[in-house]
Order: structure tokens, then sequence, then C-alpha cells
């Protein structure tokens, strides 16, 4: 964690996961180019106007991105370090951070929710799973124009034909039962992935009730 | 008879693919709009959005979409962003998150595309391009 941004560790967690924030702006305030460039670091009104942040995620983990441009390569993997947009070094503090991007960041969606369900056998649900459906309904309902993508999988039993049309056939069911408890959204996607992405890595021809599942994504 | 199914599905697939929204607009403030093939249409929530949309936010305005890997990007006020190269195929490998950013403010938070394969997520700006790297960002983004 980056002890120059104390207050960002308040906001709402949901805002930081592996991200960052740029702001480019061709309309400088006052500020040539060439004259901010030449003065990196120096304070406002001559500070540049185009600067990438990152930020930190919600467990204090931070990724890594770089910053390729015309005046040079930058790369940032520290929460609260910067640069140009033209890949100079650059500091920034939390204010300018939260004046330059306070309307990006409120402005995000809530952060997407993914459930697993299993399956005991064929196409029935275990109890705990079924269950969750009326959970995954309930919260579907609080989000703005709701997306939702369904995956179906498999163990590695049978064929790859077979694991693709009993994966479809998982991920239908489980379709077909939120839509039962009164899902609403704009859009449902339905896909198989049968034996190809198992959660448990197997030999084939093998039983195993953890890649008998049902991957959901809200948005 | 079989011939004639075959091309039917191959038709229907295609049409699908270049119809098929990528991400979503969530949340919007003021006035904004998105520009796809050439229309643009008032930005509302649950506007979709393509590969090749351009966004646009006005004044005092912002707008949030989460993509169908879960890449979350939201704008503050004029703000012109390009969803230039959009792929998420995970299941044959083909991931691409390609955008431009001409002006504004943004705000990027990785999802799927960015897990499975960071230097496929590019941000270009007027003067450079940012790049997703490194191992420790896979770890971030897990959900």
């Amino acid at each position: 964690m980056n002890n120059a941004l104390p207050t960002l560790k308040g906001m709402p967690a949901g805002l930081f996961r592996g991200a960052f924030v740029v702001a480019a702006s061709l309309v400088l305030a006052g500020c040539a180019p060439k004259y901010y460039v030449d003065r990196v670091g120096c304070p406002a009104p001559c500070a540049p106007d185009s600067y990438v942040v990152l930020i930190p995620s919600p467990d204090g983990s931070v990724g890594k991105v770089v910053v390729t441009g015309d005046k040079g390569e930058q790369a940032l993997g520290k929460a609260g370090q910067a640069a140009t947009t033209g890949g100079q070094a650059f500091q920034v503090d939390e204010k300018r951070i939260k004046d330059d991007f306070g309307a990006a960041m409120a402005a995000l969606p809530r952060v997407p929710v993914r459930h697993v369900l299993y399956f005991s056998d064929g196409v029935k649900l275990d109890p705990a799973s079924d269950a969750e459906i009326s959970r995954i309904v309930a919260e579907a309902r609080d989000r703005p124009a709701v997306d939702v993508t369904i995956i179906g999988h498999t163990d590695t039993l049978q064929s790859l034909e077979f694991n693709d049309r009993l994966g479809l056939k998982r991920a239908n069911r489980v379709a077909e039962l939120l839509r039962e408890r009164g899902l609403k959204a704009d859009s449902i996607t339905v896909e198989s992935r049968g034996k190809r992405n198992p959660a448990i890595p197997t030999q084939d021809n093998k039983f195993e009730p953890k890649n008998r599942r049902v991957e959901i994504s809200v948005r | 008879m079989h011939k004639f199914l075959a091309i039917a599905l191959f038709f229907l697939s295609a049409s699908v693919f270049a119809d098929d929204p990528v991400g979503r607009v969530k949340t919007v403030t003021g006035e904004a709009f998105v520009t796809t093939t050439g229309k643009k249409a008032k930005a509302e929530v649950g506007s979709p959005v393509y590969q090749g949309s351009l966004i646009e936010t006005g004044k005092n305005s912002s707008l949030g979409i989460t993509f169908k890997d879960e890449t979350m990007v939201s704008f503050g006020a004029n703000t012109v962003f390009t969803v230039s190269d959009y792929v998420y195929s995970p299941a044959d490998g083909k991931l691409k998150f390609g955008s431009k950013l001409a002006k504004g403010s943004l705000n990027y938070v990785s999802g799927a595309i960015g897990k499975l394969k960071p230097e496929a997520v590019t941000v270009g700006t007027p003067s450079g391009t940012i790049g997703v790297r490194g191992t420790q960002f896979l770890v971030t983004v897990a959900e």
C-alpha cells in the first residue's frame, strides 16, 4: 500500500480491483505541451493534463501497467504511482486525483458478481445450489440493466461432444430456474464449455463433483 | 436440405456475432451519447455498446459501462472514448480489449480479459499507449 494516498483506502472497495485511471485532455489550461513536459512535477497550473494513476485493489495488492508514449516508457506498479500519458514519471496528490477522477469513479458500475452452482448428476442441482438460485434473482433485482451469462461445465466422464451437450443442458436448466423464480434481465446468455475448462484439472474419464458446475456472471 | 441448413446456420451465427453487444451502459448522469456504425443515440441505462462504439460525455456528465468479461470502464465529463477492438472468446483463447481515449477521464477496472491475457488490454491516448502487464495483476483481479 502507498502511504501517500491514505484516504483512498476509505473509498468504496468496489472501485479498486486492478484498476487505473487516466486523464487525457487535448485542452491544456495555459500550458503548452512542450512546457509541461520540460517541467514534470511542477505545481499547478503547469502540471500536465494527461496522466495515468494506478489505484489499489481492495485487498491491498496492486496490478501493473506500462505507459509507452512519445517521451518514454514508465512501468507503474505501486498504488498512487503516476505517469504522463507520454511516458514520463509524474507525481500527483490525492486531492488532484479526486478533482480529476471523482466523477469517473462515481460513475463506475456495480462490481459484477459470480456464482457457481453444482450438479449431483445430469441436470439435477445440489440442494444448496438450488437455494442459491433465489438469492441470485433477489440480487439481480437491485441492479440496473442486468446482463447474465450462464456457462455449463462437466467432469471428464464421457466424450467431448457428450459433455458439450450436457454442459449446455445444465446451463439451460439454470436459465429456466432463474426465469421461473422471476429473474428480470436485459440479456441472458447461455454457453457450454463441456469438459474443456475444469475447475479441478483431472485425467480423462474421471468423476469429479467440483467440475459438474454452472458458472453465473451477473453484471 | 443439409446444404441449405448449413448455409442458414452460417448466416445466423455470423449475424449474431456482428450484432452482439459487447457491453452495456449501467450508469449515466447528464448528457452522454453512444455512436455505433454512424448512428448516434442518447445514452441511457441499458444502452448496448458494440465493438467500434464511440462513447461521448458532455459537460457535467458521466457514464459507466460493464463489458461481457466484467471489465468496467467509467468516464467523467467531456470524454471521447472508442471501443476499437473487443474480443471475448475464452473457449478458444481469443481475447482483446483495445480502446482509445481521445480526451476526458477514464476509470478502468480489469475483468476476465485483463486476468487471462493482460497484454491484450490497451488504452491508447493521443500521446501514447497504456498497457497492462505482469502476473501481479492476474492475482489482483481474481473475483
